[in-house]
């Protein structure tokens, strides 16, 4: 039998793959790395950008507030006098249940996985609302390119840090590029602002020693798609079944691999069933096949937001894998 | 008039220093107010609709809705006391648990360039809010009810059968949001269901002019 690795690079490469790529079995992602303050739910924080975050207790996750006391950037011209990169230089205790964690970790079997969030576009809107950073790019394009340059530069040095010391063999780095059925920014759009910025920095991680970009985006980003392989973008994770990943595959498999078409927001909820989620991943698995292609919740990161929702669906891919291979 | 379809072209390509001066252009070469801010209504409706097919997106949408509001503070003095202008009031929100609010921002600004006078009750909005905004205003003639999350599916099928249940008339229900869809509209007893902002503004007007 394969290793999580060996499996993944045969799904990725084309080749014999000996049962389904698991969901995230293939990534050991180290979380306990310094990165931003976040709050727990139930919380609200402001993180070291000053921008602040509420987790309502009601709530799967925390939302950016942006009303006026505490939106950071409300002028987009005066942007270098307000957003202000926290500093990377994290003192080495920070690090060390960090590097502990990338010690234990057999890299014959799985990759050491470095965890990025937010990503460039997000910092965008987290600093100056949805709306703003939207329409800036229109009105102030000239500031929003320096705003972006900064982000990249900023995400590049933290890089260098977290390289340093860890080593990883893999990137993943959220950034959600749209709503369910559609991207927020055109194609054209999203290529004269960040596709240049995003080659910037995944090429960094890949100049030192990291071989796999794992991209979260759980949203439509189909025509995106073009653009993430120029980013150096080894695998799409969190795409949605409004994507038409089938052709997607067709298209693109082998310059690019698409790891998701369980909609989270389908299966993942308080009344969840195995047999809802075994009937997704069954869909999913016969639709998408073998290569290319990883069946996954499109939820970031290996848990679920309801108890169990995960488990189930690594039993349902199981299954899929002794009945299909 | 050649101004008019100025304002018009450059409402719908987002032009927002453009369009004040060239709605004031359109006014001195004799165009009615009214006219006018049918103009951009319609401009806004072709942004709709490209939005639609996804032809336009978010920026090109809010750009364009930003030169529409531009091009009516200029025209706000010379419409003063037109009530007849507006297709009534929307009451429009996301409902309670869900604190998304971009796409329910859309659907509120597409619905206003559609003619209507909204009032947005946020986000997180609990059923009984909805109908006590209901009361407030004047001339309800629809409520728009957001959802993104499945999880709050319950709270958006609460909202809708609360507002049905309280007695109130004179307005459409209409709802919306990604894991909504029309069977789930009409199972909940909304009156009406919109996939998207653009798709929304148009069923708003056919809604009130039904």
């Amino acid at each position: 039998m394969l290793t999580k690795r060996e499996n993944l690079m045969e799904t990725i490469k084309g080749g014999n793959p000996d049962r389904f790529v698991n969901q995230y079995e293939f990534l050991d992602i180290i979380l306990e790395a310094p990165l931003k303050t976040s709050p727990k739910r139930g919380e609200i924080v402001t993180n070291e950008w000053g921008i602040t975050f509420n987790w309502p207790d009601n709530q799967i996750g925390a939302f950016p507030v942006h009303d006026d006391k505490h939106r950071v950037l409300k002028d987009i011209t005066r942007w270098k006098e307000v957003v202000k990169a926290p500093s990377v230089e994290y003192p080495d205790e920070r690090w060390r249940a960090a590097i502990d964690h990338a010690t234990s970790v057999d890299r014959r079997d799985r990759f050491v996985t470095a965890f990025v969030a937010p990503g460039i576009f997000e910092m965008t809107h987290h600093l100056m609302g949805m709306e703003d950073a939207m329409m800036n790019l229109y009105e102030e394009p000239d500031c929003m390119h320096e705003l972006i340059d900064y982000l990249a530069d900023y995400e590049i040095r933290y890089a260098r840090q977290y390289i340093d010391r860890i080593h990883p063999d893999a990137l993943f780095h959220h950034d959600d590029l749209g709503g369910q059925i559609a991207s927020f920014l055109s194609p054209a759009m999203f290529k004269e602002f960040f596709l240049e910025p995003y080659r910037r920095v995944y090429g960094f991680w890949k100049d030192n020693g990291v071989e796999l970009i794992v991209h979260h985006s759980d949203s439509y980003a189909a025509n995106m798609v073009s653009f993430m392989i120029e980013m150096g973008i080894d695998i799409w994770q969190g795409v949605m079944t409004t994507n038409n990943t089938p052709d997607l595959i067709k298209q693109y498999g082998g310059q690019i691999t698409f790891m998701g078409e369980v909609d989270s927001g389908k299966v993942d909820a308080p009344d969840w069933k195995p047999e809802i989620i075994a009937e997704h991943v069954r869909k999913a698995c016969e639709r998408c096949g073998k290569h290319y292609f990883i069946p996954c919740l499109t939820q970031g990161l290996h848990f679920s937001s309801f108890p169990g929702v995960y488990e189930s669906a690594t039993e349902a891919i199981n299954r899929m894998s002794r009945e299909s291979f | 008039m050649a101004k008019i379809d100025d304002v018009k072209a450059n409402v719908e390509a987002g032009k927002t220093k453009l369009v004040p001066g060239l709605v004031q252009d359109a006014l001195n070469e004799g165009s009615a107010a009214a006219d006018i801010l049918q103009a951009m209504v319609d401009a806004m409706g072709v942004v709709g609709e490209k939005f639609s097919t996804g032809e336009l997106f978010v920026p090109e949408m809010l750009i364009a809705a930003k030169a529409m509001a531009k091009g009516v503070e200029v025209l706000k003095p010379h419409m003063a006391g037109d009530a007849s202008a507006s297709l009534g009031t929307c009451i429009i929100g996301t409902v309670e648990g869900d604190l998304h609010d971009i796409g329910k921002n859309l659907v509120a600004m597409m619905i206003e360039s559609a003619g209507f006078t909204v009032v947005d009750l946020g986000v997180d909005v609990s059923a009984s809010k909805f109908v006590e905004a209901i009361k407030a205003n004047e001339n309800v003639r629809l409520v728009a009810c957001s959802g993104l999350l499945s999880t709050t599916m319950p709270a958006l099928k609460e909202t809708v059968q609360t507002i049905k249940a309280s007695g109130l008339t004179g307005f459409k229900v209409m709802v919306g949001g990604a894991p909504v869809t029309a069977q789930y509209a009409e199972a909940v007893g909304a009156d009406a269901y919109a996939p998207d902002a653009g798709s929304a503004a148009v069923k708003a007007k056919e809604l009130v002019t039904v």
